[in-house]
């Protein structure tokens, strides 16, 4: 449900950047979606037909793309993706982990004319 | 057809404000928390003991994030000290803007702003709100398995809690493996096993707030 918030503020930064740089209708939103968030693309997309009408957003798809939450150990250097969110170094049991990605939520580009 | 790079966060906006917020509280080193738990899981009881205990020695505001209503602010201006209501009518979290939109209702310093969010696991965890850090909140009847289906929140809070420690005979909690949950998503979490019925366990978190608020002096 807290997508409708995200939502609004995704149409108002590509409405706000496609007029910045002059394109009046955008066709295609590229976003980059980490793991590690509690984002939704459906429940995004849901909301972004209603949100995009009147926009230059209105005739737009979004492409999402997930980005895996990847750790890092500072104390061994070990560093891999991980499917389960564990925040324990596999290798030394360190509890210092790094996450270096998998909260991300930001717009990639847009396209349009 | 153009093609722009962008390369922004869409929560830009929420975490700008935030820090806004931040600077706000800074101004009076007010040790500010964002306590997140289930509805029912005794976010407001464990604010009136932690109010009972330190309102003596500090100056508290407590801020009340509800979809709608004003009970809990109610309930917590019987101990006679400062609540803001925020309603957040559709919201099912508080954000920047919401806890901002209250900031000149704060007309004096405070040590202490305990911020009781909307009762929920998975929104508030998202959205900060300008807070020193979040505390979770589990109660005993929800499970020992909170930790994995909400990874997100524990793996932010600084401080969970561990509620109604005094049903733990009735229920097939257990502690060890709650414990070993929240380390799992969170191994630095800082962990107090609490009743606010009967006050068990209260002294420990009691004694790291007074800790906290020491070290903003």
């Amino acid at each position: 449900m807290h997508e409708y918030a995200v939502t609004k503020s995704l149409v108002e930064l590509c409405d706000r950047e496609a007029h910045r740089h002059k394109i009046k209708n955008v066709r295609l939103i590229k976003l980059k979606l980490g793991k590690f968030t509690g984002f939704s693309p459906e429940a995004i997309n849901f909301y972004f037909e209603y949100l995009k009408d009147g926009t230059r957003c209105a005739t737009a798809k979004i492409e999402f793309f997930e980005i895996p939450v990847r750790i890092r150990c500072p104390n061994c250097n070990y560093e891999d993706d991980i499917e389960e969110p564990i925040f324990l170094c596999p290798e030394c049991g360190n509890v210092n982990i790094e996450v270096i990605s998998g909260r991300e939520f930001y717009i990639e580009s847009i396209e349009g004319e | 057809m153009k093609k722009i790079s962008i390369l922004k966060p869409v929560l830009v906006s929420n975490q700008e404000r935030a820090k806004e917020n931040r600077k706000f509280f800074d101004k009076t080193n007010s040790l500010v928390l964002n306590i997140i738990g289930s509805p029912g899981s005794g976010k407001t009881s464990v604010i009136e003991r932690v109010v009972k205990d330190l309102k003596s020695s500090y100056q508290i505001l407590v801020i009340e994030g509800d979809i709608k209503g004003s009970i809990d602010s109610e309930r917590l201006s019987k101990l006679k000290i400062d609540t803001i209501q925020i309603n957040t009518l559709t919201e099912c979290h508080l954000d920047a803007f919401m806890t901002a939109q209250v900031l000149p209702q704060i007309k004096k310093p405070y040590d202490l702003v305990l911020v009781e969010n909307v009762g929920n696991l998975v929104c508030p965890a998202e959205f900060e709100i300008g807070e020193d850090y979040k505390v979770a909140i589990l109660s005993t009847p929800e499970g020992d398995d909170k930790p994995l289906k909400y990874p997100l929140l524990f793996h932010l809070a600084r401080v969970v809690i561990i509620n109604k420690v005094d049903l733990l005979p009735y229920l097939d909690f257990n502690i060890k493996r709650a414990r070993e949950n929240i380390k799992g998503k969170n191994p630095k979490a800082i962990i107090f096993e609490v009743s606010a019925s009967t006050g068990e366990g209260f002294e420990g978190l009691i004694d790291f707030l007074k800790k906290e608020l020491t070290k903003r002096k």
